[in-house]
């Protein structure tokens, strides 16, 4: 006992110099460690034998690192619910639950890796497993041909996070820090808003293509591809730009609360068991992603909610569940940085790297997606990003700007609920132009 | 004489001590009061008090303070001749306009009496007051027309309204602004600025997303329910967000809307620092014209359908709603107010929502769906309002733009002849295929 002690205070003590060298320490994981706790090891450290203890050491940081831990009950029932036949509508929801915890659990094993690989390979771990989730339904739905939904729910990704999480954040932050002024770093904001602002010229452009007379299926498909590989090198560009170059622009604050975040200083698991971890999750949020995707249509039927609803507003919901939580925590302590860079971050990454990554995804499988939303859709991507944009203009924050960004997702929200298209009608393919006039049916 | 004299000098002599704690008590010192108070003019008591019955004198002044308080009251003539106008069958044009030319003063009565009011409800009830009566001209003549299922006319002049504010009366005031102090600094508290514009934002959202619903729909029939139902629901969404702008303009964040009460103390003090006619006379006098408000507006809503061979959207949005935000623009020679940007959310957030919904409790079909032409006016014209005041600063050229963005976007509605009140304007679709024409 002494001796484990004593090397936890070894590694405490040597903490402030491994501060200096671990320079993952983006936005992104500060706010995910917002939802973890200390593991209690009074319990596992009774256990005689080693190598036991120190397996379920590992077990108890991994499964229960976290506040949300509970819902890790829904993956084997869903399991059971998809093998027993039980409603599918049962298999989607207990899927779409327990993909919470492993969205989390996942970031939380990308920054103990990233501990071990150094800073800049870190970086690079965090800024794509960030968002596995998405990309993991993403490709599933790929591969059942459902490119709707697939767009829908990364269109979905992007909207929560600029509107809901942002504004939710800027709301309740507000809120609590009435009194206070609420400054953040708009350097940050403004790249972001311009990638994402890119990213919508990208999805606007081949939609405008459609209403030109002379547009085929073919060239549009050439045009979103080319995009795709655009916004890829415009990625990699802010990748280097947040990671090596410009680094100072996005570190986040860390000046008073020591305390909290003190626990993730030092690795709690070791490499290999934390990459183990990490591929088991990664296939069970395969699995369970798998479920959703394949249960969404007669989900939709038995709630009695459009596709389209679904794909937009739930999935995207529960897939960034734990970042909003983290985004609002940090928000409260006016730390208002991080909640931008974890809300602005995951858009920009959602639409800047794993669309164009769907994309070539389906350029290799062979199937024909293009960028282009429909026209509701873009209309409503391009409003919330210059709201969004007009919002953190001036670096400073009030609730007001909050809630209008939260009102504004529950209009979108409202206006899914209320459309109710058919939602794999080939819709992309209606575009029929002939000599005297060009007939759109979107 | 002396007597009275006296009582006036000691009125003055206290308006100095009243004037700090009125000054912070008051209700809502904002800008629009402080507009408004330019077309005031002190009243000459010289004549009043020579009336030696005390009733008839107090009277007298009161309605001298209100008939005669502002420069426009010339324009009080216009009321008895339109009435005379309508009764006498004289052509409707006549009648359209005296209403009209009627209207104008009366708006800005209204706006006075309800400061009055707020003078002695207290400072957030009067700003609720000012906030929503400010605009009760335009609101009577919504729900008038509503009544007379009169929809388009509903929704175009709140489209008017917002257009006129926002490059008319805001491009007049930078553009007059930036002349005469063209060799200052302009300078503006951005803050407000910014909250407004995100609001317009917020309502621009809401009526684009029913707009789309027409072109994403298969057809008609489907996509009308769904449009009414979104309509209905971002309505109830713009008054939340509303309620929530009074919160925070008249409570909590109330610093950031203080009107910029520097060197002009000399101008304004002496006549808003203490109310000029008591509570109950403000208040049967808001009455009063309310009801005269209403007569004049029937009167407007009953002659326009028969102007339908003009342009009618073009006469309605610029003739209506230009004479009821007039008196803005001479505010604003002197310095840079921000009256403008304010009205226009009032009009919209309050309107809008109300007039739909006032227009569901009648049973009457009214969504926020104005045509593709007009929203994307609409659109265009709040972006390049906000982008012009997100630095905070100002100078002539600013104004010059919004002015002849304003032109271009009349010129526009002068040449587009539309048929008023059939339903889709022009957007058909066949469910064989969708046909599109703007």
């Amino acid at each position: 006992m002494a001796s484990s002690e004593a090397s936890e205070l070894l590694e405490n003590g040597s903490i402030k110099k491994e501060m200096m060298r671990h320079g993952g320490r983006t936005a992104h994981n500060m706010s995910s460690s917002s939802l973890r706790k200390k593991s209690d090891l009074s319990l596992v450290s009774t256990i005689r034998v080693g190598f036991l203890r120190e397996f379920l050491v590992n077990l108890q940081e991994v499964l229960l690192g976290t506040k949300l831990s509970v819902l890790f009950l829904a993956v084997p029932f869903a399991i059971v619910a998809e093998y027993c036949s039980f409603g599918r509508a049962w298999v989607f929801g207990l899927s779409l639950l327990g993909l919470a915890p492993l969205a989390e659990r996942i970031s939380f094993l990308t920054e103990q890796i990233a501990f071990y690989t150094g800073p800049t390979v870190g970086g690079l771990l965090n800024a794509t497993c960030g968002n596995a989730t998405e990309l993991i339904i993403a490709i599933f739905a790929l591969i059942q041909h459902k490119v709707d939904v697939l767009k829908c729910s990364l269109l979905g990704s992007v909207l929560s996070n600029l509107l809901l999480v942002l504004g939710s954040s800027l709301f309740c932050g507000g809120i609590v820090n009435i009194s206070k002024q609420q400054k953040f770093d708009r350097k940050q904001a403004d790249v972001n808003s311009l990638l994402l602002f890119l990213g919508l010229l990208c999805h606007v452009l081949p939609l405008m293509f459609k209403f030109t007379a002379e547009a085929t299926a073919s060239a549009t498909l050439a045009l979103s591809r080319a995009s795709c590989i655009i916004m890829l090198i415009a990625y990699i560009a802010y990748l280097v730009f947040q990671l090596w170059t410009h680094r100072q622009l996005f570190d986040a604050q860390d000046d008073d609360d020591d305390d909290d975040v003190v626990l993730d200083e030092t690795p709690a698991v070791g490499f290999w068991s934390a990459f183990v971890w990490l591929v088991v999750m990664t296939a069970i949020v395969a699995l369970l992603s798998e479920y959703v995707v394949a249960t969404i249509e007669a989900a939709s039927d038995s709630w009695g909610l459009s596709v389209s609803f679904i794909s937009l507003i739930l999935l995207p919901i529960v897939g960034n569940a734990a970042e909003h939580a983290g985004a609002i925590i940090f928000a409260f302590k006016n730390k208002l940085d991080i909640s931008l860079g974890v809300a602005l971050g995951s858009a920009t990454q959602i639409s800047m790297f794993v669309v164009p990554l769907t994309v070539i995804a389906s350029w290799i499988i062979g199937i024909r997606m293009e960028l282009g939303f429909n026209l509701l859709e873009t209309t409503t991507l391009a409003l919330s990003i210059l709201v969004t944009t007009l919002a953190l203009q001036d670096g400073t924050s009030h609730y007001m700007k909050g809630l209008v960004l939260v009102l504004c997702y529950l209009v979108i929200g409202a206006c899914f609920f209320v459309f109710r298209a058919p939602m794999n009608s080939s819709i992309n393919l209606e575009y029929k132009s002939s000599q005297d006039h060009v007939t759109m049916r979107v | 004489m002396a007597a009275s004299h006296e009582a006036w000098l000691l009125e003055n002599g206290n308006i100095k001590v009243l004037s700090k704690e009125m000054r912070y008590a008051s209700a809502g010192r904002t800008a629009h009061n402080m507009s408004s108070s330019s077309l005031r003019k002190k009243s000459d008591r010289s004549l009043v008090s020579k009336v030696r019955v005390g009733f008839l004198r107090a009277f007298l002044g009161n309605l001298q303070e209100v008939l005669l308080g502002t420069k426009l009251s010339l324009l009080f003539l216009a009321i008895p001749m339109a009435i005379v106008a309508k009764y006498r069958n004289y052509a409707s044009a006549w009648v359209f306009a005296l209403s009209l030319l009627g209207l104008t003063p009366l708006a800005e009565r209204v706006s006075f009496l309800t400061e009055q009011i707020a003078f002695y409800t207290g400072p957030t009830v009067g700003g609720l007051l000012n906030a929503t009566c400010g605009n009760a001209t335009e609101l009577i003549i919504s729900i008038l027309a509503l009544v007379q299922h009169k929809v388009d006319v509903v929704k175009y002049s709140l489209l008017g309204s917002i257009l006129s504010n926002l490059l008319l009366v805001l491009g007049t005031s930078l553009f007059c602004g930036g002349i005469a102090n063209i060799s200052k600094e302009q300078n503006f508290d951005r803050k407000q600025v910014d909250v407004n514009s995100m609001l317009l934002l917020l309502g621009l959202l809401c009526h684009v997303l029913p707009l789309m619903f027409k072109f994403a729909g298969k057809s008609p029939e489907l996509t009308a329910v769904g449009t009414l139902q979104l309509s209905r629901a971002s309505c109830i969404v713009m008054l939340i967000a509303y309620i929530a702008y009074l919160v925070f303009q008249l409570w909590t964040h109330r610093q950031f809307f203080e009107a910029d009460e520097g060197d002009d103390d000399d101008d304004v003090a002496s006549d808003d620092e203490s109310p000029v006619i008591g509570f109950w006379s403000g208040f049967v006098w808001l009455v009063l014209m309310t009801g005269v408000v209403a007569l004049l507006s029937e009167y407007v809503v009953a002659t326009i359908e028969l102007h339908q061979c003009d342009p009618t959207t073009d006469r309605w949005k610029r003739s209506r709603t230009c004479w009821g935000n007039h008196f803005c623009i001479q505010e604003q020679i002197g310095y840079f107010s921000r009256c403008s940007s304010r009205l226009s959310n009032s009009n919209r957030l309050v309107r809008g929502p109300l007039s739909v919904i006032v227009a569901w409790i009648m049973g009457i079909n009214m969504d926020l769906d104005l045509n593709l032409l007009e929203t994307s006016a609409l659109a265009l014209s709040i972006l390049v309002t906000a982008f012009t005041l997100q630095d905070g600063t100002s100078h002539y050229i600013k104004g010059l733009v919004l002015l002849l963005c304003y032109v271009i976007i009349g010129a526009c509605f002068f040449v587009f002849r539309a048929p008023l009140n059939s339903n889709d304007l022009g957007l058909k679709s066949s469910p064989g295929q969708g046909i599109m024409r703007v």
